[in-house]
């Protein structure tokens, strides 16, 4: 059974294999720079006491690298669509789930063995390709807020993972045709993934309410994930955004931005902010990881109640 | 033909039996009230026309299909998903399925992980015997070394029960000639039973002993060749009513020309009234006779004169 899974699927597992080292490297090589850099530069300004400005003098990754880095968010959804929905689409379009569901392995324990080892790669390529980029971005995970990142390291790439092949799988269990299967697969990835991120994500835990001073710099404890901000005026209504009120501070000309801040402080400004910690960050990662696997779980008992119970 | 709901524990002398078997698709029934036993150790022609029922009938043998009614054992076991049932039985199905990229020889090694009985070497040496090249993707070989390639699997598995749907259809006469010889030769050795089925009854008849016969997705006929041949026969005479006809005997089909009756009619003995004149009958005539039935009915024809039959 396992050689069959391996003869035809090894190009594609050499292909992924191919990707994945070329990925290693490209990190391994620039990430290890960056570090590099970054803990000089730490114990730099850690001697001059000069460390709040340490992101803006620091080289924090070329570009190209960085898009590549963020590229890595779509390599489940590849997952999905090169191993998930052809893994039984295309035995039932090229009819040849009539030669190996006729041999003596029962039709359960060829779907258990198949669809097994496809979630295994998915699970194993998404956990190094996470590990790479969650490595990769120590420096930048320092200074800037790891929510940032949210969706390309720690764990939930292995959960999303799991997710498209499961979702593949399934759907190409009832297109039968690799085609209608692949279109299906993306649009409802798609459909699942972004509104989980965007409208449900902030909402795992109760976010944490906080008043700032306009006069100190940033919003939000350092690390957190900013979800919303309001400008709360002296009687403590909220006034609006902040170009509304600088008039009030801008009687002769450009003020920079930390003066105009000052300014509005003195005259009763406040910021509203609501945030969730950084501490919350494994949380997170867990609870959206959780939502995924347990899709992924449901995806695979229908495929295989599909596959078993219908007609070939 | 009765109809039941269930067979009893069947004696594993008949390698296929149904009862009552029946197969709907939506509101069409592709297979109805199918009831057949077949012996062990022949060889069986299903055949009948484009969407009569063949096909339905081989995949629910083979376990891929599940009945709508009735049910069938194969060697008094029920077709499932268990590896004690996988095992007894060589099926092929209608497109000669294989994995394109794959050579045959990288068939029969993948072959050995699925069965606990294979007999990869021998399918190896057959096919070489049969100059088909074992180490060359099965998408760049023709059609027949394709159809012998998947004969090859079916008869690596050492299968009691042989199914195999329209192999030669897509077959040129050569390769169909060479496929049916290669069948013949393994059933000799092996002593498996088999149901080939196809359209194309000329060919049957060289390698097959008993004949399934389907039509309008009913069984029409099931029945060993000698005895069909023995129990038809051929009467041409002047011309009398149908009805008449039908009321005197057991006809299969009548045939009206201007001045003849030609009678396809089955019987058991002598046929008494001196004026027909009676010859015996040749397979394909039967079962084109048959084809021709309405479900129940006997097949009539009126030719017009100077229109041939």
């Amino acid at each position: 059974m396992n050689l069959l899974v391996w003869r035809l699927h090894r190009n594609q597992v050499r292909f992924a294999a191919l990707a994945l080292a070329v990925l290693a490297v490209i990190l391994l090589v620039t990430g290890s720079v960056m570090a590099h850099d970054y803990d000089r530069a730490l114990a730099d300004c850690r001697a001059s006491q000069s460390c709040a400005d340490l992101g803006s003098q620091l080289f924090r990754g070329d570009g190209m690298i960085i898009d590549l880095v963020n590229l890595t968010v779509v390599v489940p959804l590849l997952f999905g669509l090169f191993w998930g929905a052809p893994l039984l689409a295309k035995e039932l379009e090229d009819g040849t789930h009539n030669l190996v569901w006729t041999q003596s392995v029962p039709r359960r324990r060829w779907f258990t063995s198949t669809v097994g080892w496809a979630l295994a790669a998915a699970a194993l390529w998404g956990g190094a390709m996470a590990a790479l980029v969650s490595w990769w971005r120590y420096p930048e995970n320092a200074l800037d807020s790891r929510f940032a990142a949210f969706d390309i390291q720690g764990i939930v790439p292995v959960a999303y993972a799991l997710f498209a092949v499961a979702l593949g799988i399934a759907i190409g269990s009832v297109a039968r045709r690799v085609l209608p299967a692949l279109a299906v697969t993306i649009a409802t990835f798609l459909a699942v993934r972004v509104p989980i991120a965007v409208y449900l994500r902030p909402h795992f835990l109760t976010p944490v309410r906080a008043t700032t001073s306009l006069a100190s710099s940033g919003l939000g404890p350092p690390g957190s994930w900013l979800l919303s901000q309001s400008l709360v005026g002296p009687g403590g209504a909220t006034t609006g955004n902040l170009f509304s009120v600088t008039p009030v501070c801008t009687t002769t000309g450009f003020a920079s931005k930390g003066l105009i801040g000052s300014c509005l402080a003195h005259h009763g400004y406040r910021m509203t902010v609501t945030y969730q910690p950084a501490v919350r960050f494994w949380a997170f990662q867990g609870i959206e990881a959780g939502i995924f696997v347990i899709l992924a779980a449901l995806l695979v008992v229908f495929a295989f109640r599909w596959t078993l119970h219908r007609d070939a | 033909m009765t109809r039941l709901g269930s067979l009893a524990p069947s004696p594993p002398s008949s390698a296929v039996e149904t009862a009552g078997l029946g197969k709907r698709f939506g509101k069409l029934w592709a297979l109805q009230d199918c009831s057949v036993r077949v012996p062990r150790g022949r060889v069986v022609a299903l055949v009948g026309p484009n969407g009569a029922g063949k096909t339905t009938l081989l995949r629910m043998l083979a376990g891929l299909s599940r009945p709508t009614t009735g049910e069938a054992r194969i060697l008094g076991r029920r077709p499932e998903q268990s590896e004690e049932f996988l095992s007894t039985i060589g099926y092929l199905a209608q497109d000669v399925p294989l994995y394109r990229r794959m050579t045959a020889r990288q068939h029969v090694e993948v072959g050995a992980g699925l069965n606990r009985r294979w007999e990869g070497e021998a399918a190896i040496a057959r096919l070489e015997a049969l100059r088909v090249p074992t180490d060359r993707p099965v998408s760049t070989l023709s059609g027949g070394q394709r159809a012998q390639v998947a004969l090859g699997l079916a008869l690596a598995k050492r299968p009691a029960v042989l199914l195999l749907d329209e192999p030669v259809a897509a077959l040129d006469p050569l390769a169909r000639r060479e496929f049916l010889a290669a069948l013949a030769g393994a059933v000799a050795e092996d002593e498996v039973s088999v149901v080939l089925s196809s359209h194309l009854v000329h060919d049957l008849e060289r390698v097959c002993d008993f004949v399934i016969l389907l039509s309008a997705s009913r069984v029409q006929l099931c029945a060993d060749i000698e005895e069909i041949l023995d129990t038809h026969r051929f009467l041409v005479g002047p011309r009398r009513p149908a009805a008449e006809i039908e009321r005197a005997m057991d006809a299969v089909s009548v045939t009206q020309t201007a001045r003849q009756s030609r009678v396809l009619v089955r019987t058991d003995g002598p046929i008494a009234d001196p004026s027909w004149q009676v010859s015996e009958v040749g397979l394909e005539d039967v079962i084109l006779a048959y084809m021709g039935r309405d479900a129940d009915g006997v097949e009539q024809q009126t030719v017009g004169l100077g229109a041939t039959a």
